[in-house]
């Protein structure tokens, strides 16, 4: 099943993994990005007293959590971008944008719904008396927002966060599905190439735990730098 | 029309639950005038805090009124002086009245100074190096200058309540409004708090003022507020009020709390 001899073959493919850790790492990056403002908006008007806004937000959410995200992926792709025509050049002179962005597009749609649910809980664990106090300060509702309500929220949402980082960085594989050059891609084109699958996974395994693991160790450290104001 | 100095005068306010089933409110008129240091007391859930809360309005009225310095806040719009009819932004009004909490609000991603630096520079536009000078000689003034950079968890309950005051002082208030102030301190460090009080008092600070200290109600105030059930049961001097109430409430009341 797994020999040197395996692996030797595997590794002339190498490049493709390579490519694969660098598209992975920037379809996550940017679903991180593009999912947080989506999701803090989706909170926000979830928690809007105008009925309609937090209407619409409840509905968006439970449905994108009660669908798979394959099927998900695929409207996007297959439905909503069939009639758009994207412009077609290639990122780092070998993603394709046309393939890469409906998968972004996907990708932050339901990570929006999942972390708008994180943070309105954030939110909400905030002392009411912590917003009366800004208010009555005079500072607005938005810059009570920013400087008294998220830094909090987010201090302690930071663990929910950060794994909801981690489910991107593996889920963002299913956009092997629609052709996104990420890292299952490199086990394909690898398998195709040399009809060797065991060492392709093993180092696709390997590629996803270099990234998932740090990533989950520096939110960690950032998480204890931040709670610095709650020790005596 | 309201006298020269009328500062706040509250007309007919309610302020219901449960569809007017709760009347935390009901019917409530007072004036406050500059340089009057109000004290409400009352039985709990008599509306005390309802009633300031509303002043600023963080609790919105269900109706009357709420006028500040000419300007009914209650509404969504109101007359200049040129006549022309302009939108209410509440945030303008509410930075001219401080208010003090029970549970003193501190932010706690903050140190002391930033505390105190925030809404002035956020909100008026000073600058840092000035705001963080005149907090300087806020927090001497209350003898807490060496905390300045320590963040609130690091304070006792009386040292967070002093810098709570001083925060809204920062604003330059026209009012200051505490709800219990000293209900959430231990005994021993009650008076600390009520000594920076009643310092603010003598500085000719308008002030409202709820609270369970008969004492300091007597001493300090210089008009008395007794609610029960959502209304103002009486109003006076603290003499009138402390030593010869009217009402069987009252009294009722003061024999239990004195
Ligand atoms: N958000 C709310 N929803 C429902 N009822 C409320 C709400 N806020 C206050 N009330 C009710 O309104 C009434 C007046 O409350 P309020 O807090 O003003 O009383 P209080 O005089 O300040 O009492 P205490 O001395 O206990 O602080 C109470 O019956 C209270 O239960
Ligand atoms: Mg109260």
């Amino acid at each position: 099943m797994i020999s040197a001899a395996g692996f030797a073959k595997t590794w002339q493919y190498i490049q493709l993994f390579e490519q694969g850790l660098v598209c992975t790492l920037s379809l996550s990056a940017l679903t991180v990005i593009f999912g947080f403002v989506f999701a803090l908006f989706l909170a926000l008007m979830r928690m809007s007293k105008i009925k309609p806004l937090s209407w619409f937000a409840t509905a968006y959410v439970e449905l994108f959590r009660a669908t798979p995200m394959l099927v998900q992926l695929f409207i996007i792709y297959y439905v909503v971008f069939a009639k758009v025509s994207l412009p077609s050049f290639k990122i780092f002179g070998f993603i394709r944008f046309e393939r890469f962005f409906p998968g972004v597009v996907a990708l932050s749609m339901n990570s929006g719904a999942y972390l708008s649910e994180i943070i309105r809980a954030g939110i909400q664990s905030i002392d009411i008396g912590q917003t009366e106090a800004s208010r009555s300060l005079g500072l607005s509702y938005k810059q009570t927002l920013f400087e008294i309500v998220l830094p909090q929220a987010i201090k302690n949402i930071l663990p929910a966060i950060a794994n909801e980082f981690v489910t991107i960085i593996k889920e963002s594989s299913i956009c092997y599905t629609i052709g996104v050059q990420e890292i299952m891609y490199a086990v394909s084109s690898t398998k195709g190439a040399t009809y060797r699958i065991a060492e392709p996974l093993l180092i696709a395994t390997a590629v996803y735990f270099c990234l998932t693991f740090p990533t989950s160790k520096i939110i960690a450290y950032f998480e204890r730098r931040m709670s610095r104001g709650d020790k005596r | 029309m309201a006298t020269n100095d009328e500062m706040i005068k509250v007309t007919n306010l309610c302020k219901h639950y449960y569809n007017g089933e709760l009347k935390a409110l009901d019917n409530v008129s007072y004036s406050i005038s500059k340089g009057d240091v109000v004290v409400v007391i009352g039985p709990s859930g008599s509306g005390k805090s309802t009633f300031l809360r509303c002043l600023n309005l963080l609790e919105v009225p269900t109706s009357g009124s709420v006028v500040f310095d000419g300007i009914d806040i209650t509404q969504k719009h109101y007359v200049d002086e040129q006549g022309n009819k302009v939108k209410l932004n509440i945030d303008e009004h509410r930075r001219k009245m401080g208010m003090v909490f029970q549970h003193f609000n501190l932010f706690p991603h903050k140190t002391i100074l930033q505390n105190m630096i925030l809404a002035p520079v956020k909100v008026k536009r000073m600058d840092p190096a000035e705001a963080t000078e005149k907090a300087m000689q806020l927090l001497r003034r209350v003898g807490l200058e060496d905390r300045a950079l320590a963040y609130p968890i690091q304070l006792s309950g009386g040292q967070k309540q002093r810098v709570a005051i001083v925060r809204a002082l920062m604003m330059e208030p026209e009012v200051m409004l505490f709800d219990e102030p000293t209900s959430a301190l231990d005994p021993e460090m009650v008076g600390e708090v009520l000594s920076v009080m009643t310092e603010l008092a003598q500085s000719g600070m308008t002030m409202v003022i709820v609270t369970h200290e008969m004492g300091f109600a007597r001493e300090v105030g210089k008009r008395v507020v007794f609610m029960a059930n959502g209304r103002i049961v009486e109003e006076g001097t603290p003499e009138q009020i402390f030593d010869h109430p009217q009402s069987l409430r009252l009294a009722t009341f003061l024999e239990k709390v004195l």
